[in-house]
């Protein structure tokens, strides 16, 4: 088993930037999962990490070993392709023994790991099926058998599940988790989904063209976003977050914007008077009672709660949820009030820093 | 699966049989056959009158002894077959044949796959040389071998003249008129002439594998020869199985570019069964011969494409 390790991992391509300078130290075990908008370059991280790309800059461990110039093969990984990659002429048992065969193992021992991934995953009737015989979640399974069987250190995941149907998808999810529970390997998952993110890591990794945004356990990223990109990017539905000013008097922070003004929770040092960003969770919005007012905009009801949003003075709007019996009229005005206990203060720009104090 | 399909497609229709022939489904049913019967129409008429027709006439005119000329003659029933089988000359040919297309079609193979591969690299000269490697396909052939006939030529070829000032040879080298280096050199001509649609087809599968199967070829530990063997050459299996069996048909039955090269000489070494046909039909004026050779080698070739197609079937579904 093994850790890795990016330091000051760079990587161009001709004029291009994809990665700036990464930093990131994933520990024995882990599952960590990259996430990000497309083209942020988390499957350049991963590409590199696979050995399919070369870092311009920088090195990459697995464990103590720098792999920077080690070839995919000698670097003692697996990888699920998002196309799941399978050799479309073999069958799927030679499909899971191909990389056993290149390292050159006895039939015998082949046969042995081949038989085992397959019942751990259910291939058995499979086995001697051809990858075009089999539906999209059978090809994922076998993709996944054939990373299983080379017992590999560290185990790569390049969007795995996208190609599968809502409920497939919910169903992997799961084996995998319980997959990664059983093996403890450590896992490397990339993925735009932050469902699957939120769901199977131990923590993630939000990365934002190149840059890394923030590396915390699932909570923790939506509990106390560490800047204002991964505020807004954590959280279905995503975080309220209004434009406004920040005042100081008599020793409490005041955030004001149009229809509405707030005290805020104790903040850092570094945050001073002036143009500044509030986010609040939709479900810190509370209807019924309190100081602010807004008008009843668009309400969705999803069966076990409603999503209801508000059009607040100044253009403003807030998204917040109900229980679902309370189902407010389109166009009533209705009284609100923000828990300001819980609201999070950013610095102005897209990346603009979490001002709060640590919890 | 054939049988799945054809049990699939048979229900319908004995339904309907089961129903009375008036019920309006089945009106409708017997005028879309009909419609497709008048769709079908002008290409069976087309298919007759190029091909069934000539491929009857010419089993019919293998019947007779025809001068060419005048087309008279009388039926000898099978005596053509009979002779035919009992001289020599259409066992030196057939064996011409086949040596022919063996050596030239091997080469064509791996000329064409080799360059396919070389192209499909990221060379900077690789838009110039795409287009550059078929010329030898689209020029004329009458053009092609004149030129050929001159690098070959052995007092003023540059062939020669390179190699004696080379000093690799004392003397300048027969090419064309000597054995077996006249059946060397037509195989040579015809791989090189006929190799860029080897290059075309091979090189449009190439394009299309994925490179995700390389890049998982490569994390499971395979080099750049397993790499070949195990993912690039399955995947041009079943292009090359079209390839083989096109450019099998044509060089069995290749024409011009022999017969320009060497006329089928030296005496009847390079002679293969089309120059045969064309000599017994058109130089000795035998229609009927030259008819019962024809449907001889239809008769070859049609055995060998129907092993072939076997051969090609087993492999797929195994």
């Amino acid at each position: 088993m093994a850790g890795v390790e990016f330091s000051r991992v760079r990587k161009e391509f001709g004029g291009f930037t994809a990665i700036e300078a990464l930093d990131l130290r994933i520990e024995e075990g882990e599952f960590v999962s990259l996430l990000g908008p497309s083209g942020c370059g988390k499957t350049t991280t991963l590409r590199m990490l696979a050995g399919l790309e070369f870092p311009t800059a920088g090195e990459i461990r697995i464990g103590e070993r720098v792999v920077n110039d080690v070839p995919p093969g000698q670097r003692d990984i697996a990888m699920v392709f998002q196309s799941y990659a399978l050799y479309p002429h073999m069958t799927v048992r030679r499909n899971m023994e191909y990389p056993l065969r290149k390292r050159g193992l006895p039939a015998a021992e082949r046969q042995a790991s081949v038989l085992m991934a397959a019942e751990m995953l259910q291939l058995t009737e499979l086995l001697d099926r051809k990858p075009r015989q089999l539906s999209g979640g059978q090809q994922q399974r076998v993709a996944l058998g054939r990373a299983l069987v080379r017992d590999p250190q560290v185990f790569l995941f390049d969007e795995p599940l996208s190609n599968l149907d809502a409920k497939l998808r919910g169903h992997m999810r799961a084996e995998l988790v319980e997959l990664h529970a059983r093996l403890g390997r450590t896992m490397v998952y990339v993925t735009h989904d932050q469902l699957e993110a939120m769901t199977m890591s131990d923590r993630i990794a939000i990365i934002l063209a190149g840059e890394l945004q923030q590396f915390a356990p699932p909570q923790e990223v939506y509990r106390a976003p560490a800047n204002r990109f991964v505020a807004g990017f954590i959280g279905m539905p995503s975080m309220n977050l209004v434009d406004g000013r920040l005042a100081h008097g008599s020793g409490s922070w005041q955030f004001m914007a149009p229809g509405i003004a707030l005290p805020v929770p104790a903040l850092a040092e570094t945050a001073v008077a002036g143009e500044a960003c509030l986010g609040v969770r939709p479900e810190h919005v509370h209807i019924g009672a309190g100081e602010l007012q807004g008008r009843v905009q668009l309400v969705e009801q999803t069966g076990h709660e409603n999503i209801v949003v508000l059009a607040v003075a100044g253009g403003i709007r807030l998204t917040c949820r109900t229980p679902a019996s309370m189902i407010p009229r389109m166009g009533d005005t209705v009284d609100f009030r923000i828990d300001s206990e819980r609201v999070h203060v950013f610095a102005p720009g897209d990346t603009g820093p979490r001002l709060n104090l640590p919890a | 699966m054939m049988a799945a399909m054809s049990t699939g497609g048979g229900e319908p229709g004995s339904q309907a049989e089961s129903r009375t022939s008036r019920s309006p489904q089945a009106m409708l049913e017997r005028r879309y056959a009909r419609l497709g019967l008048l769709l079908i129409a002008p290409s069976i008429v087309v298919f007759s009158a190029v091909i069934i027709y000539p491929l009857l006439a010419a089993i019919y005119l293998s019947l007779f002894e025809l001068y060419t000329p005048t087309l008279e003659g009388g039926f000898v029933g099978l005596s053509n077959y009979r002779e035919l089988l009992a001289r020599g000359e259409f066992w030196v040919s057939l064996r011409n044949t086949l040596v022919w297309t063996a050596g030239t079609l091997s080469l064509q193979i791996v000329f064409g796959i080799g360059m396919a591969l070389m192209l499909h690299q990221n060379v900077w000269f690789r838009s110039l040389a795409r287009s550059l490697i078929l010329f030898p396909y689209f020029v004329s052939t009458v053009v092609a071998v004149l030129v050929w006939r001159w690098l070959f030529n052995d007092l003023y070829g540059i062939l020669n003249h390179l190699l004696v000032e080379a000093r690799l040879i004392d003397m300048p080298i027969d090419y064309l008129g000597a054995m077996p280096n006249a059946m060397i050199s037509i195989i040579l001509v015809g791989a090189w002439k006929y190799f860029p649609f080897v290059v075309i087809a091979v090189l449009a599968r190439l394009q299309t594998i994925p490179d995700v199967l390389y890049e998982a070829a490569r994390i499971d530990g395979a080099g750049p020869i397993a790499r070949f063997f195990d993912v690039t050459l399955p995947q041009l299996r079943e292009v090359l199985l079209v390839i083989v069996l096109l450019r099998a048909i044509w060089d069995f039955k290749e024409f011009d570019l022999i017969f320009l090269l060497t006329g089928g000489g030296p005496v009847i070494s390079t002679q293969t069964l089309s120059l045969l046909v064309y000599k017994e039909a058109f130089a000795l004026n035998q229609m009927g011969m030259g008819a019962a050779y024809g449907v001889v080698m239809m008769a070859i070739m049609l055995v060998f494409m129907i092993f072939y197609i076997r051969q090609a079937r087993k492999g797929d579904s195994s």
